[in-house]
């Protein structure tokens, strides 16, 4: 699997529910939407009419939150199935997940919770990442989550690990710049070797977003514009990697659909300025403009 | 499966789940070694290992709090922050998540209800909790082809009898032992709602469109509506009508007339 097997979607938003009017009615200039697969897991109803709505102006992805990947249960095969039948009906350009577990016996957190960075927890998720794609007759995209804990066990840092997984597993990384953020200011690790350490060709999709600061450490809330530093790191992986499509998320206190606009359209401007200094090939063409 | 995985992950979602907060939940672990907590995840001078799965313990509550919120806000608006509070911390140690997305959290909410001490304050709590959780179904049921207004006008004279209705998928017929309905309404439009009376009633809920209504029912239509969801024939419905209602033909004329104008019925 490479970057290349995938369309370059450009910049896009978060689709919620607050907006569902406005992107049905006003059509509003953006490349590109993401959906949460959950909230279109459903029978019919409202979010099903809006989906068939968006998809008909718009190329989309499907995020998912609760595929669990790097729990021990079982995989959700009825999950799973569901998910298979809307990517069916829908056609993203591509499916994605968290590097995460989200319940174990049976139960679900609703979270994403960190996995210990072990060969065995290696295994285990490729293993998994491997037959969900059988499933889904398609390669997936991992993402890294922003985390508050690390596991005494761990024999790798998070990058050598989200690598390793994606190598063995081939499927491609979501790359979440503002989880490197806090996740590098939870555990005190250097976010600028993160991004230079990733295996550039497996990197199709970034996310930008907010999170909020509590002294102690930084909360993945998506409830703030991205702040400078995170737009650093971005244009650090801009230049590293080349054309990616680029996502905005905002979950809570979601501002008008302007400003979610104008934070996709500052990542294809800061893409555009870097266009000289990038290392890696561009793969940005007329043709994969969607 | 990796053991010391699932170890892992068993200990944590203990930890995260433990209705006390994390500290009471490692109190009760037996099994962790001489190092405790600070043996499996990594504490700093910032934040202690327990504070560190303190965070996911806050998280796993508020965000499924936030949610429920958000499904049942007259049964919130009913009980209050505090108690819903309370309520919510209860009802996750009896049910708790099993599905992958939040809109099932709800589900067994009216059910925890019927037994719970906070009907002492408010009895018709689960009754309305039963009416939030028909409306969050129904918004997102199965859908159906609506039955236009003037399809009747073609059936042939002799179909009439045999002839079955058929109801929106998505809809719901409550049986209730309180007028809930209004206060569901009251609370949709910030207004303060009467007090209730217990009153045994059906209430219908129901999509028109993408939009959720409901309504109480007289008894005729109510068992004119169950028989149709039975799958009575038209001829059988005139019957069940002709010994309830005086004029049964001007009856069953104007439901039809409302049920076709309210998206109620669906394309056979």
């Amino acid at each position: 699997m490479k970057r290349s097997d995938f369309p370059m979607l450009g910049y896009g938003v978060g689709l919620r529910r607050q907006h569902y009017g406005h992107v049905l009615e006003a059509r509003p200039k953006v490349d590109w939407f993401e959906v949460v697969s959950e909230n279109f897991m459903v029978a019919g109803g409202r979010a099903i009419e809006v989906l068939e709505g968006v998809r008909a102006n718009y190329p989309i992805a499907m995020h998912g939150v609760s595929m669990s990947i790097g729990s021990t249960d079982p995989l959700n095969r009825e999950y799973l199935l569901q998910l298979s039948d809307l990517a069916r009906r829908f056609q993203p350009a591509w499916i994605s997940d968290h590097l995460c577990w989200t319940g174990v016996g049976g139960h679900n957190l609703h979270d994403l919770l960190p996995l210990p960075y072990t060969e065995e927890a290696i295994g285990h998720v490729a293993a998994r990442i491997r037959q969900v794609q059988e499933t889904l007759e398609r390669p997936i995209l991992i993402e890294n989550v922003s985390s508050y804990m690390a596991f005494a066990d761990s024999t790798m840092n998070e990058w050598e690990f989200i690598s390793a997984i994606a190598d063995e597993a081939d499927c491609g990384i979501l790359l979440d710049i503002n989880n490197i953020y806090v996740s590098a200011f939870n555990h005190r690790f250097d976010a600028n070797e993160y991004i230079d350490a990733l295996p550039a060709e497996r990197v199709v999709q970034y996310h930008l977003a907010g999170h909020s600061d509590h002294g102690t450490h930084l909360l993945d809330t998506h409830d703030h514009p991205v702040r400078d530093e995170v737009w650093a790191l971005y244009e650090r992986a801009a230049r590293r990697f080349g054309a990616v499509s680029a996502l905005v998320e905002w979950d809570d206190h979601i501002p008008e659909f302007a400003e979610l606009a104008a934070i996709a359209d500052r990542a294809r401007e800061i893409f555009d300025a870097n266009a000289a200094e990038r290392t890696a090939k561009p793969a940005l063409s007329a043709d994969h403009r969607a | 499966m990796p053991t010391q995985l699932k170890e892992l992950q068993s200990l944590l979602y203990r930890l995260i789940t433990a209705p006390s907060g994390v500290a009471e939940g490692l109190a009760a672990e037996r099994s962790l070694g001489a190092g405790g907590l600070d043996a499996i995840v990594r504490g700093d001078d910032r934040l202690s290992a327990e504070a560190r799965v303190d965070i996911y313990a806050n998280m796993y509550f508020y965000r499924i709090l936030d949610a429920l919120k958000e499904d049942f806000p007259a049964t919130l608006a009913v009980l209050g922050d505090d108690n819903f509070h309370n309520l919510v911390t209860g009802y996750l140690i009896q049910h708790p998540p099993t599905e992958p997305s939040l809109y099932y959290c709800g589900r067994h909410l009216a059910e925890y209800l019927r037994a719970h001490p906070m009907r002492e304050r408010a009895p018709f709590i689960a009754d309305l909790a039963a009416l939030e959780r028909a409306i969050v179904e129904v918004f997102q049921s199965r859908d159906a082809a609506p039955m236009e207004p003037d399809a009747l006008r073609s059936i042939a004279p002799a179909d009439w009898p045999a002839m079955k209705l058929k109801l929106q998928p998505a809809a719901q017929i409550l049986a209730l032992d309180w007028r809930v309905s209004d206060l569901v309404r009251a609370v949709e439009e910030e207004r303060a709602w009467e007090p209730l009376e217990p009153r045994a009633v059906k209430v219908l809920v129901w999509r028109h469109g993408t939009r959720v209504f409901h309504r109480e029912l007289e008894v005729v239509e109510a068992d004119t509506l169950d028989a149709i969801v039975r799958g009575e024939s038209f001829a059988e419905i005139c019957d069940r009508v002709a010994v309830r209602d005086s004029d049964p033909v001007s009856w069953i004329n104007q439901m039809l007339a409302r049920w076709l104008s309210d998206g109620l019925l669906a394309r056979r």
